[in-house]
């Protein structure tokens, strides 16, 4: 009888130890991992999504993967040992983050993606990207509009300089600028080269390229870092005044020198709505939502010299 | 000796035969084009842009455009509610687009754009140059975003749009425009939600009519094949383009 006794309560034991603890009264735990922390833009993208979350109830670390693919796995693998229940990603790698987030979707864990996207849309349940391609088709519309308004025919030669070759991003931006640029026979590009979206890079490949372009009309950049690097070596070159520059970001230092009519137009991001709805369709999932696009593009907006008065209150947290 | 030969001779064979069945070169295309995430299946979007143009913009346009002097009325006394009633966007944020329709008396004729008077005095410009973004795509709220798993896709549809809008609307109406004349017109807006400005607003074309002191009115070649309207002899009142 006394042996029926404790194999009842070792059974009672055991049943209660099955139970998942973040089912009951525990909140639920949203990781945010994000590419770097190194660069203020992601810092505000992932502060603002662990805020969101947090705002919405739930337990919330953030995970800084410092551009690589192995520590960004192995904050995955810490996100599924600790128990997280969903993943607010800023992938590191387009294909190299791939693995990392199935590695989740095998463990039950939905992952969110934010401003940068994986190359599979098997891997994440949904991702949330800059429209990066719509954003340059307005920068290309106005590039066009400004530099055509001279004299519509007239040869207009330029330059682009590019991001990070490896990056999406990068060629969504420079096909959404040429999709309309390119429909312009008199629009010449004379010169096409990567800076790796590094301000210093970027001031050094317009020096380069000015020695042998020096009569150029604009600078396409994929990148504000890169706008700022680009009117530096314009600046040094004594040409700031007739070479207009084209950013993306909307960063503050661009946005500045937009308003002091420096630069002449960026694609303004907000990291912050991106942030905002990866953790509210995180916390969606949680109340049982499942059909969610698999890509939701966010709405860049064109920053110029004619509306920048209408910016000046925005101000990144 | 030569048994050495034939041996070596043989493993050679061997190895050869190996190494040829373990190394295989494709086109890179070829790989992309059966694996990824659109293996099989290249989506068309010219094909699609066409089907959505004819069997639902032109038909949206006739039946749910939103009557401009109405919308520019709207957004000045409540702005929440007028994006919240009349705009669509496939995409989240500020950028929103309306279906819009409206007539007017045409005041000037630019390299870019033809500006209309509207009866209530408010005027618009309809672009004739810059046709480009997503204003086509997305303003009809008859395209769901969940039918697309690449956004490129999407992109494409609106680039075919514009296209459609590029060589089928804009060529006949700038042949037969002219200061003074009256023109119907049904198109779409971009507006941004917190930072609207309502001044210069840039009206894309879907289809437009033009009506008296026009160019070409009366002359059968200036007949559109682009929109589906009938008319009874005699009765049309504008010429559609």
């Amino acid at each position: 009888m006394k042996s029926y006794t404790v194999g009842l309560l070792c059974l009672v034991f055991l049943a209660g130890s099955c139970t998942n603890k973040s089912d009951t009264s525990q909140p639920k735990k949203v990781a945010v991992i994000v590419s770097t922390l190194n660069n203020p833009w992601f810092v505000v993208l992932a502060e603002t999504a662990a805020a969101q979350a947090k705002a919405l109830g739930y337990e919330t670390k953030i995970f800084d993967s410092q551009n690589n693919t192995a520590l960004e796995n192995d904050h995955f693998e810490n996100a599924i040992v600790s128990g997280f229940n969903a993943i607010l990603l800023n992938p590191t790698d387009s294909d190299g983050s791939i693995v990392n987030a199935m590695k989740a979707k095998d463990a039950g864990i939905p992952v969110f993606c934010m401003d940068r996207e994986v190359n599979s849309p098997q891997a994440a349940t949904c991702q949330i990207l800059s429209d990066n391609y719509s954003g340059c088709v307005a920068i290309g519309k106005y590039f066009v509009q400004t530099l055509r308004s001279k004299a519509k025919d007239a040869p207009i030669k330029y330059v682009e300089i590019l991001g990070l070759v490896g990056d999406n991003n990068t060629w969504n931006r420079s096909k959404g600028f040429h999709s309309v640029v390119d429909r312009y026979p008199n629009f010449k590009m004379v010169a096409q080269q990567s800076a790796d979206f590094d301000r210093n890079k970027a001031m050094e490949v317009l020096e380069s390229i000015l020695q042998a372009q020096p009569d150029i009309n604009a600078v396409f950049c994929g990148n504000d870092a890169m706008a700022m690097g680009a009117y530096q070596a314009l600046v040094a070159a004594g040409k700031a005044k007739d070479v207009g520059v084209f950013g993306f970001d909307g960063a503050d230092d661009v946005m500045n020198s937009i308003r002091d009519g420096k630069i002449k137009a960026t694609g303004l991001q907000s990291p912050q709505t991106m942030a905002k709805t990866a953790a509210q369709y995180a916390d969606e999932y949680f109340k049982g939502k499942r059909d969610f696009a698999k890509k939701v593009p966010v709405a860049v907006e064109l920053v110029e010299q004619g509306n920048i008065k209408d910016y000046v209150a925005i101000k990144k947290p | 000796m030569p048994k050495n030969t034939l041996k070596y001779a043989i493993l050679l064979v061997l190895l050869g035969v190996v190494a040829y069945n373990s190394v295989y070169f494709k086109k890179l295309d070829e790989v992309n084009a059966t694996s990824g995430a659109n293996a099989g299946s290249k989506f068309d979007a010219a094909a699609y842009a066409n089907t959505f143009w004819t069997t639902k913009l032109l038909p949206a346009g006739a039946s749910s455009a939103t009557e401009l002097s109405t919308l520019i009325s709207s957004l000045k006394t409540d702005r929440e509610k007028a994006f919240d009633t009349y705009s669509h966007a496939l995409g989240i944020g500020n950028i929103r687009y309306f279906l819009v329709k409206g007539e007017g008396q045409i005041t000037a004729i630019g390299d870019n754009d033809v500006t209309v008077a509207l009866p209530d005095g408010e005027s618009v410009n309809l672009a004739t140059e810059y046709i480009f973004g997503n204003a086509a795509r997305d303003a009809s709220g008859l395209i769901k975003i969940t039918e697309f798993d690449n956004t490129m896709d999407l992109n494409n549809v609106s680039t075919e749009l514009n296209t459609i809008i590029r060589n089928k609307v804009i060529p006949l109406f700038k042949a037969s425009t002219k200061t003074g004349s009256t023109v119907k017109f049904v198109g779409v807006i971009e507006l941004n939600k917190a930072h609207l400005r309502l001044e210069n607003l840039e009206v894309i074309l879907i289809s437009v009519e033009l009506g008296a002191g026009s160019k070409g009115q009366g002359e059968k070649s200036l007949t559109s094949r682009i929109q589906s309207k009938h008319y009874a002899p005699g009765t049309r009142p504008y010429i559609l383009c």
